[in-house]
């Protein structure tokens, strides 16, 4: 009985002793750095920050919708939807080819007789960019679900993750060849220009806060809270979470398992969707391969709050948009290094805690 | 409605949906010409009154007509009358043959009034969008499109109800087997088989087609067959991670990286002016790799399943970004990469092609040697019951820690050893050699082959990197191919081309193992 609880006591030391000396060495070098950017040696000014600071918490509002979608996918079915950064870049898809298509119709004012239809009605057309956007990658959620998941509901762990990584590489490549592979360029409607916004004097200089920046934000938060009320409050989102408890006893409970399944692969499509709409419109290019590296960072940010857990997904958006903006800076290393800081910050929440800032304690089995 | 006119109508609807993506993607151009090669049709040639490739995309129309109305009339058969079964592939045909008209027609009369369509839709040039419509005025083309889809459904739903009727393929199928039977069963066979003597001429046949092949290849072919041969090197190592120990690591690549650069970085005259031997670096870059691997391991060894896979992903794309960030290129030479890697030489000579194939292939054997010792032995076994319950092999007394570092080096040791003859043998290494889809494909090919089996890794990089080698004509196509390769096996056969015995039966129960409760999908 001692020599077992030695060999016990010992095992646990080992691993803390490595994640103390860790955390040490990093808590160590931020604090040095804090101290040496805002005190000993200051390169940037409090506008500078301000700026960045924005930028991360507009980009982060984006990896938190698609963040949500992993999470609701991977609370129901525990796997990775390795093909929802590629959903979100249907969507994007979708609100340009709406744009453009509103590009080409007239409509003529006395005042400005070679007017289009974008910039003569900009709002009815950013609704329906959203509603396009929204409803084709809704649609290819659906679909995806049908084909290449559904058949695998029994299957190893492993296999739905391939038929994932399959169902990604597929969209990407079906994306490049009907669309080519070429970046095209995101027409706004004028009021919408990129880069112009609302000037905020601060600390010696101005800060632009964009009208792209400030829509994406707003709409982003405003589409969270109808998420977390329509899971929290509804019927149907008591089905759903009570299919990711438990999908047997769901069953029993005359909860149709399956169709709350689609129903959330819809809905995760639809957030996907929005954010690549919202992409689209604040940073100007779409792509085939768009989504993918938002696909990986939203994922970090699902893990980062937890994954399984809604509030949490936001949070690690928000969180790792404004790791990316401000942590270069903060830390003094390149600007390309951004996602290596992205991933880095990943594996050390891995390791100091895998259940993310705001998961619960999941069993070993869920894990 | 009736269930039959719903399925047929549902058929239709997904038939339309396939021909029309395979026209948006440009394939039914492509397979036009393709069918025109074939059948070596000179171009201004007339078939039946029509020019040749229109009457090629005919053909190649009428297959997917065929494969529908068949399809449709295979799924109808059971218990229904002939009308019912002919009726349901003539709807079949109909509903396919009007969704695809009507698009042939739309974008016909769009292109014939002088819209550039491929600004958006990049494959729809006048040529292909003409060609669709078998060069006919717009109208025309999308009735003869609708007339003929419904007649090739007709055709296709006759047909099988033909051979269903009279069950040709079973009456085949069962004297395939029969004879196939008597011929193993035959006194002689069966004891070559299980004799040694078997295995010797098995081996030796091998052996002397690796020796005399890359002679008689030719460069481009030693080259392909040297990729398909780095690609089994990996796979073997991804292998033993993924198939033996099942650790999911989509991050391999980084080993292969590590591997790379150092034979780069050690043997090229730029950017540290160290030429060293290549013999004195191959064993380096092993070692580099292996260190790399099981640092990396060390820290997640506690996580298990998706989040291992996504720390081993992140990994793979932090080696990548830094090796082409700016602020290492002075260590690694940045985005353009390192020019000029040493290769090995023998006795003076340096290795041309036929050379560095004979050394990919001695690496191949040599790393079946090693996993197949591995694999039979208490490591390999160890590594089989921790990868199907961790808890249980624990208590078997098994250290897990050290069987998932061994695994994890082991995998990078190979990793590394392909690295270094990849990078060795292109003369250039660089941060695009070395990404994501590196990994995926290594991957790939151990799973379309079969998960823990020797035999299904080689067969699974002769799929993914082999075949596409030999179908040039479809270049654009086949990572789109390969794709959808990787989900349909997933669907039809999860447990690869040429299945490992034990992992076959492990997936074969894979519905009772989800009947347990609540965590469905727990393993």
């Amino acid at each position: 009985m001692a020599t077992e609880e030695k060999v016990r006591k010992k095992k646990i030391g080992t691993y803390q002793v490595v994640q103390i000396i860790l955390g040490v060495l990093f808590g160590g070098y931020l604090a040095w750095r804090l101290y040496e950017i805002l005190i000993a040696n200051p390169v940037y000014g409090p506008d500078t920050w301000l700026r960045f600071a924005i930028a991360g918490i507009i980009l982060g509002s984006v990896y938190a919708l698609v963040a949500i979608g992993y999470t609701l996918v991977y609370g129901i079915l525990h796997m990775i939807n390795f093909a929802h950064g590629d959903i979100m870049m249907i969507g994007a898809f979708g609100g340009y080819f709406v744009f453009e298509g509103l590009k080409s119709i007239p409509a003529p004012t006395a005042a400005d007789p070679g007017l289009n239809f974008l910039n003569a009605y900009p709002v009815i057309s950013v609704i329906l960019a959203f509603v396009v956007g929204v409803s084709v990658a809704a649609l290819s959620g659906y679909f995806l679900e049908r084909i290449a998941y559904r058949p695998l509901r029994s299957a190893p762990r492993l296999v739905p993750l391939i038929s994932a990584i399959g169902a990604s590489i597929f969209l990407e490549n079906a994306a490049m060849l009907m669309f080519g592979a070429q970046r095209r360029d995101f027409t706004n409607p004028t009021v919408l220009t990129r880069g112009d916004g609302w000037e905020l004097p601060v600390g010696g200089g101005t800060v632009i806060l964009t009208y792209t920046g400030v829509l994406t934000f707003v709409l982003s938060i405003v589409i969270l809270v109808l998420l977390y009320l329509l899971v929290q409050r509804t019927r149907m989102g008591r089905a759903m979470r009570a299919v990711a408890e438990n999908k047997n006893v769901a069953a029993l409970m005359g909860i149709n398992v399956d169709g709350i399944i689609s129903r959330t692969f819809i809905l995760s499509g639809a957030l996907a969707g929005a954010a690549g709409v919202m992409w689209g419109i604040h940073l100007g290019l779409v792509y085939y391969f768009l989504g993918f590296i938002p696909g990986i960072k939203a994922f970090t940010a699902a893990v980062l709050g937890g994954i399984g857990n809604l509030p949490g997904a936001m949070l690690g958006g928000l969180f790792l948009g404004a790791v990316e903006a401000l942590g270069p800076a903060v830390l003094g290393i390149d600007f390309q290094l951004k996602d290596v800081l992205a991933f880095g910050i990943l594996i050390l929440v891995l390791i100091f805690r895998p259940t993310g800032i705001l998961g619960e304690v999941l069993s070993e089995e869920k894990v | 409605m009736k269930p039959q006119i719903k399925s047929s109508l549902n058929a239709g609807l997904t038939f339309g949906i396939v021909t029309l993506f395979l026209y948006l993607i440009g394939f039914t151009t492509t397979a036009s010409q393709i069918i025109q090669n074939l059948l070596k049709l000179e171009p201004e040639s007339k078939v039946l009154g029509m020019d040749a490739l229109p009457f090629s995309f005919a053909l190649f129309l009428g297959l997917i007509g065929l494969w529908a109305g068949a399809r449709q009339a295979r799924a109808m058969h059971k218990g229904q009358s002939v009308g019912v079964v002919l009726g349901s592939a003539v709807l079949t045909g109909l509903v396919h043959g009007l969704i695809v008209a009507l698009v042939a027609y739309v974008t016909g009369s769009l292109n014939a009034s002088g819209v550039k369509l491929n600004t958006y839709l990049s494959q729809l040039l006048p040529a292909s969008v003409q060609l669709f419509l078998f060069d006919q005025p717009p109208a025309t083309g999308a009735f003869l499109q609708l007339g003929f889809l419904t007649l090739t459904s007709f055709l296709g739903g006759a047909l099988v109800y033909g051979l269903m009727a009279s069950d040709i393929f079973g009456r085949l199928a069962a004297a395939w087997r029969s004879l196939w039977s008597r011929v193993n069963d035959l006194p002689a066979v069966a004891k070559f088989r299980a004799s040694p003597a078997f295995n010797y001429v098995a081996y030796g046949l091998a052996a002397v087609f690796l020796l005399l092949l890359p002679l008689r290849a030719g460069q481009y072919w030693n080259y392909t067959l040297g990729t398909v041969g780095i690609y089994v090197l990996l796979g073997l190592g991804l292998n033993i991670v993924v198939g033996l120990a099942g650790l999911l690591n989509l991050g391999y690549v980084a080993f292969f990286a590590i591997g790379a650069y150092t034979v780069s970085l050690l043997t090229a005259p730029s950017p540290h002016g160290l030429v060293w031997d290549f013999w004195l670096v191959l064993p380096i870059g092993i070692l580099a790799a292996t260190l790399v691997g099981i640092l990396l391991v060390v820290p997640v060894l506690r996580m298990r399943g998706d989040y291992l896979a996504i720390v081993t992903l992140g990994f793979g794309e932090i080696i990548r970004i830094l090796s082409k960030s700016d602020a290492l290129t002075w260590l690694t030479g940045g985005p353009k990469g390192v020019n000029n890697v040493g290769g090995p030489a023998l006795f003076g000579r340096t290795f041309d092609d036929v050379g560095y194939l004979y050394l990919i292939f001695l690496s191949v054997l040599l790393a079946i040697f090693v996993t197949r010792r591995l694999q039979n032995s208490r490591v390999g076994r160890a590594w089989e019951s921790m990868r199907e319950d961790e808890t249980v092999s624990r208590a078997m007394g098994i250290n897990i820690l050290r069987h998932k570092v061994l695994a994890f080096a082991i995998g990078a040791a190979f990793a590394g050893l392909g690295g270094v003859l990849f990078a060795a043998r292109n003369q250039f290494t660089g941060p695009e050699d070395h990404n994501m889809m590196v990994s995926i494909n290594v991957l790939s090919a151990v799973i379309v082959g079969g998960m823990g089996s020797i035999p299904g890794v080689i067969a699974g990089a002769f799929v993914l990197k082999g075949l596409p080698e030999i179908l040039r004509e479809l270049e654009n196509y086949r990572v789109l191919a390969f794709a959808a390769l990787l989900v349909v096996m997933m669907l039809v056969r999860p447990s690869g081309i040429l299945p490992a015995s034990r992992r076959k039966f492990e997936f074969q129960s894979g519905d009772e193992s989800s009947n347990r409760g609540g965590e469905g999908s727990a393993k």
